[in-house]
């Protein structure tokens, strides 16, 4: 063929996709049509990208992995963060300028992440001695767990800030810094593979939300922030007790201190130890995610905060609680994990999927709306992950990446007539169909995805989890009943949304402060764009996103399943014992005793670093 | 005359011959004419002068602090001649690491001192001799090993202290404190006192090791000492021990006095005072009650009732400390939780040799941010309106960014969270705990974090999230060279232990003491 007929065939796809994306909007100026046109024609190249058939070429031309790549992720953010602060507060525009800058750095340096196939085992690993009277190292790796959690952060603060930056026009300083320090303290969390890192990141992101939720809430702004601090900061305290037990246990087994996660993993604890070492790890992350009874301080934190922290908080905050679970409490204490399972997975149901339905269908503020349905959505998530099942997991890891996505535009939308109107509730608007048609199309579209209606992104996650829940082991005579259960929330999810849908945008237009709202302005359609892309191509090309997950949680399931039948030999009143070790890639990496870490070094090197 | 001995003891005599030139430069230097407000006269040769003085102390006691550090890297135990010293003064790297801490704190607080005194009319030239006076006590209470020296070091320390906290004359609060604070001292120090000469009637020792090797003694046949009248010892050196870390319930001074207190006294009775009397705590406990009887979680050991006071330190300081509304009397409370959290190392040192190491790192990072945190607060304020209440500080992250960020850093420090040098404090010490299988003495000090945690990020609230009323007073910041050099060398120590501290750790590890 032609050369020149060859490239513009491959050229074609995008050529039509940026043609689609900037035609089809009526009304906006070229500006908008161009960055739409762009975000279309890169939602075809990530698709393409993605396409196992076009793997192949990325496994020869990347097989090597920079080391450097995930420290560059993580303290890029920081350090701009620490640079902002010597920056003058009266110029906003270039503090605008610099973060939104650094976001989008970090967002195409994670990018690099799709270059390598997620095999089993760790990518990206870096190691160095960082405390080594504690055993303390600075070990950061991504597997097909964290691996998407990371690119939907790295999306979703960018267009976080973006939208904040429209909408908020005081103290711009604190919140460039603000975003900047979350997304690197969330980026570590995410990455780290020592415990005392994960720890360290961990409370990082505290001070950052707090500024948030504290400096731009609303009239209970700094009830709300205490709230937060204080549950999450004494979720975290029983986690370091926690941490600091398993770590005293393979010190005394092995002879030698560390905090690293591959070595922890193979304590295997005595019952009532690991039953207290799990609670500790459990309410973290129960707090974090949140589940009922401890989602309290959600609504409350969701309706002070600013809109770019919603987001931030729903698309990315909530998910490490989740995350939190599958590393480290199936990673670390799969027992009990498995033990605890069936009555969990019943709280997840109770609490989470039904009752956070029934208390969002009677709220009046969206906004609270939306935050009670991230009690249900994450109940679902939790559910997948109690299952324990290939089909489960699986579903539920996609379940994150579409509660962000999905949630993450609904408080955008949301933010959006609150910026008009400075008020969210119900029965102030009705009929606004009329006078935003874009708008209320778009508020659709993601009520859909977040009830999960076939097509969009929400139907393959819910339908995932409700699978693995049916066939679940773990869950026992129960899972049947739980999977029939779960199913039913979802037909409550469709009558809270849409009966709020149906009092917001359609009916009379009867109060008349709604008659001149103006419809969706160029920044806001740009930065919801992404979004409704995403549930699309989620919604259409699961097998894109899942591919990349099924080695690591085929390894999560392998060791959980390990870790429980350890659990199950252990006997009453026995001493804590270490498990085996399997080798292997998972445990590239695992900390050597400091006498043997010069041999074990040679041999890293002889390896050539390769997992 | 062996000048290995000279050098053993030189961060001592340093301080303390540097001591002796503040003196005599404070009593025969002019008097600056111009630093006095019209009408006041001033019969004080010092007057007016503090900022060669707080200049000078900064130099002696920092150069103290850099002598210990010479002399760790030569090791006093390369020393020969130092055993002449023992028992009455002990150099060994125990000794060293506090000389250093102690040196740095009394440091921070003579920068501190360097601006406040001047700010708000309290320029007299006897606080700089008298603090340097002080740390060369506590230095000498550091390495005492008999009670003999330890009752010396401990008046030296202590009546410097009580002077400094009246150095507001007319000041009735002040005088209530510098009185309250000196005849509970008096008290206290009576007590050990008098658990002192019990224990030489029972054992025939004044020497920490001896009276250690006479109580291992009972229970043999041979053996002459009583045990009753050691517990009643034990009983009564802890209690006066107590009172100088301010553990709860011998905490009662605490708030008065640290309140009354011109705000570089507090920092030095918080960072110096308690530290020195950790350390001579460590040695007694470890070296005259090291026995394995004493050194037990069952009925005759104190490792329960340090738990006891570990607990009821944090958990009583903590709720009271919520409840506050000065700042600077919540600085107070917290340092009594403080002590709890280093009481629970101290404890930990029973059975894990980790946990007077732990002891030790946490009193370094805690001087670093404590005396920053008074640091910030004597910033906030100026002459006549010393920042003091909540109030006060409202909207000052609006106002007066820098010191709003400097006091959130070295409260957060304060806090523990990291990576500031307040975390791996906190962790070091419990860790030590869960060595010691302590696990719910674990616990609940880290549960204690959380209550601590509320109550410095109230302060956060305050600066940065509430506007103050309209018309009520606010704080505007001072200008000093001195508290902002003060303030970042605290800042960056409080960072270098928290992102670096490999290096620190290993020299607590190597400066711990253990028992038997």
């Amino acid at each position: 063929m032609n050369p020149l007929a060859q490239f513009l065939f491959q050229v074609a796809p995008y050529v039509l996709a940026f043609a689609v994306g900037a035609l089809i909007p009526r009304r906006q100026g070229t500006p908008e049509r161009v960055a739409l046109g762009i975000i279309a024609a890169l939602t075809v190249l990530l698709v393409k990208s993605l396409w196992p058939g076009a793997q192949v070429v990325d496994e020869t031309v990347n097989a090597k992995e920079w080391p450097w790549l995930l420290s560059v992720i993580v303290f890029l953010p920081i350090f701009g963060a620490v640079f902002l602060l010597f920056m003058p507060r009266q110029s906003p525009v270039i503090l605008k300028r610099i973060t939104f800058f650094i976001l989008g750095l970090d967002f195409l340096a994670s990018l690099f992440l799709l270059s390598v196939p997620m095999t089993q085992g760790w990518h990206f690993q870096q190691i160095t001695a960082w405390v080594p009277m504690f055993g303390i190292r600075y070990h950061v790796a991504v597997d097909g767990v964290s691996m998407w959690l990371i690119l939907l952060s790295t999306l979703t603060t960018p267009i976080a800030a973006y939208v904040s930056f429209g909408s908020l026009k005081t103290r711009i300083k604190d919140l460039c810094f603000a975003f900047l320090l979350l997304h690197g303290a969330m980026m570590g969390a995410f990455v780290s593979l020592d415990m005392f890192l994960f720890f360290v990141f961990w409370e990082l992101m505290l001070v950052p939300m707090i500024v948030m939720i504290g400096v731009w809430g609303g009239v209970e702004k700094v009830k709300a922030a205490y709230k937060f601090f204080i549950y999450t900061m004494s979720g975290s305290m029983l986690m370091l007790a926690a941490i600091l037990y398993l770590v005293w246990n393979f010190t005394k087994l092995s002879g030698y201190p560390s905090f690293d996660y591959l070595a922890l993993q193979h304590v295997n604890l005595p019952h009532t130890a690991a039953w207290l070492c799990f609670i500790g790890f459990f309410l973290a992350f129960a707090i974090k995610v949140p589940m009922f009874p401890f989602h309290t301080w959600l609504p409350d934190a969701h309706v002070q905060a600013p809109t770019g922290g919603s987001i931030i908080l729903a698309a990315v905050l909530l998910k490490l609680g989740a995350y939190g679970y599958i590393r480290f409490c199936m990673g670390l204490l799969g027992g009990v994990a498995w033990a605890a399972a069936a009555t969990l997975a019943g709280v997840a149901i109770g609490g989470g999927i039904v009752y956070g339905a029934l208390v969002a269908w009677k709220q009046d503020d969206v906004k609270r709306l939306v935050a009670y349905s991230s009690v249900a959505h994450m109940g679902f998530v939790m559910l997948g992950l109690f299952a324990g099942t290939q089909a489960g997991m699986e579903g539920a890891i996609l379940q994150m990446l579409n509660h962000g996505i999905s949630t993450g535009a609904l408080f955008l939308l949301v933010g959006v007539i609150y910026d008009r109107r400075h008020t969210r509730l119900v029965r102030e608007f009705g009929g606004i169909a009329k006078v935003m048609p874009i708008y209320a199309a778009l508020f659709v579209i993601v009520t859909m995805s977040s009830i999960g209606v076939p097509g969009t992104n929400g139907f393959v996650g819910e339908f995932m989890i409700v699978m693995g829940t049916f066939v679940s082991q773990t869950l026992g005579v129960q899972s049947r009943l739980q999977a029939g259960l779960a199913s039913a929330g979802v037909i409550l999810a469709a009558v809270y949304m849409l009966s709020v849908v149906q009092r917001v945008f359609f009916g009379p237009l009867s109060n008349p402060k709604n008659k001149h709202l103006k419809d969706m302005n160029m920044r806001e359609t740009i930065a919801v764009a992404p979004l409704i892309a995403f549930i699309f191509v989620i919604g259409f090309f699961p097998n894109l996103f899942l591919n990349r997950v099924t080695d690591s949680v085929g390894a999560v399931l392998t060791h959980y399943e390990e870790s429980r039948r350890a659990y199950m030999d252990m006997g009453d009143g026995e001493f804590a014992t270490l498990l085996p070790r399997q080798g292997g890639p998972l445990e590239h990496g695992y900390p050597e005793a400091p006498g043997k870490a010069d041999t074990s070094g040679q041999a890293q090197a002889l390896n050539g670093g390769a997992p | 005359m062996n000048f290995n001995v000279l050098f053993a003891v030189s961060p001592i005599l340093a301080v303390a011959f540097g001591g002796l030139l503040l003196m005599l430069a404070e009593a025969f230097g002019k008097p600056a004419a111009v630093a006095l407000p019209a009408g006041v006269v001033s019969n004080d040769a010092g007057a007016g002068r503090s900022d060669e003085l707080a200049l000078g102390s900064a130099v002696v006691l920092f150069a103290g602090a850099l002598i210990s550090i010479a002399l760790w890297k030569v090791g006093p135990e390369k020393l020969d001649g130092v055993a002449a010293l023992a028992p009455y003064l002990i150099i060994d790297r125990f000794t060293l690491f506090f000389c250093f801490t102690l040196c740095l704190g009394g440091g921070l607080a003579a920068l501190l001192a360097g601006g406040y005194l001047p700010e708000h009319n309290l320029d007299r030239g006897e606080f700089f001799p008298l603090l340097v006076f002080s740390t060369v006590g506590a230095m000498a209470l550091a390495a005492a090993g008999d009670f003999l020296s330890f009752f010396v070091a401990l008046e030296t320390m202590s009546l410097g202290v009580y002077c400094m906290i009246g150095l507001r004359r007319g000041n009735v609060r002040a005088s209530e404190a510098s009185l309250k604070y000196f005849l509970l001292g008096s008290f206290a120090a009576a007590l050990t006192l008098f658990g002192g000469a019990l224990l030489y009637g029972a054992t025939g020792h004044t020497d920490f090791q001896g009276i250690g090797e006479a109580i291992a003694t009972i229970g043999k046949p041979t053996s002459v000492v009583s045990a009753p009248l050691v517990l009643v010892a034990l009983g009564l050196v802890v209690t006066g021990l107590a009172f100088k870390i301010s553990a709860v319930p011998f905490h009662m001074w605490t708030p008065d006095a640290y309140e009354g207190a011109p705000t570089p006294t507090t920092t030095f009775m918080a960072v110096a005072v308690k530290s020195a009397a950790f350390a001579i705590l460590l040695r007694i406990l470890l070296v005259g009650f090291g026995d394995s009887r004493l050194v037990s979680w069952g009925g005759t050991g104190w490792p329960p009732v340090l738990a006891c006071l570990a607990v009821l330190s944090m958990t009583v300081a903590n709720v009271i400390a919520g409840r506050q509304e000065s700042v600077k009397r919540m600085l107070a409370y917290s340092s009594i939780a403080h002590a709890g959290y280093a009481l629970i190392g101290v404890v930990a040192a029973m059975k894990s040799t980790q946990g007077a190491s732990s002891v030790l790192f946490y009193m370094l990072t805690y001087t670093v941010s404590t005396a920053g945190a008074f640091g910030a607060l004597i910033l906030c304020g100026h002459r006549g309106a010393e920042a003091v209440s909540y109030e006060d500080l409202a909207g000052l992250g609006k106002r007066h960014p820098p010191a709003a960020l400097a006091f959130s850093f070295f409260l957060l420090s304060l806090a523990g969270v990291p990576p500031t040098a307040g975390f791996f404090g906190k962790l070091y010490v419990f860790s030590a705990a869960v060595d010691s299988e302590l696990n719910v003495l674990a616990v609940i000090g880290l549960l204690n974090s959380v209550i601590g945690a509320y109550y410095y990020l109230r302060v956060m609230v305050y600066m940065y999230f509430r506007e103050p009323e309209p018309g009520a007073p606010i704080a505007t910041p001072m200008r000093s060279g001195f508290v902002v050099a003060a303030l970042v060398l605290a800042a960056v120590l409080v960072l270098a232990f928290g992102i670096l501290p490999g290096s620190s750790l290993d020299v607590a590890a190597a400066a711990g003491l253990s028992h038997g």
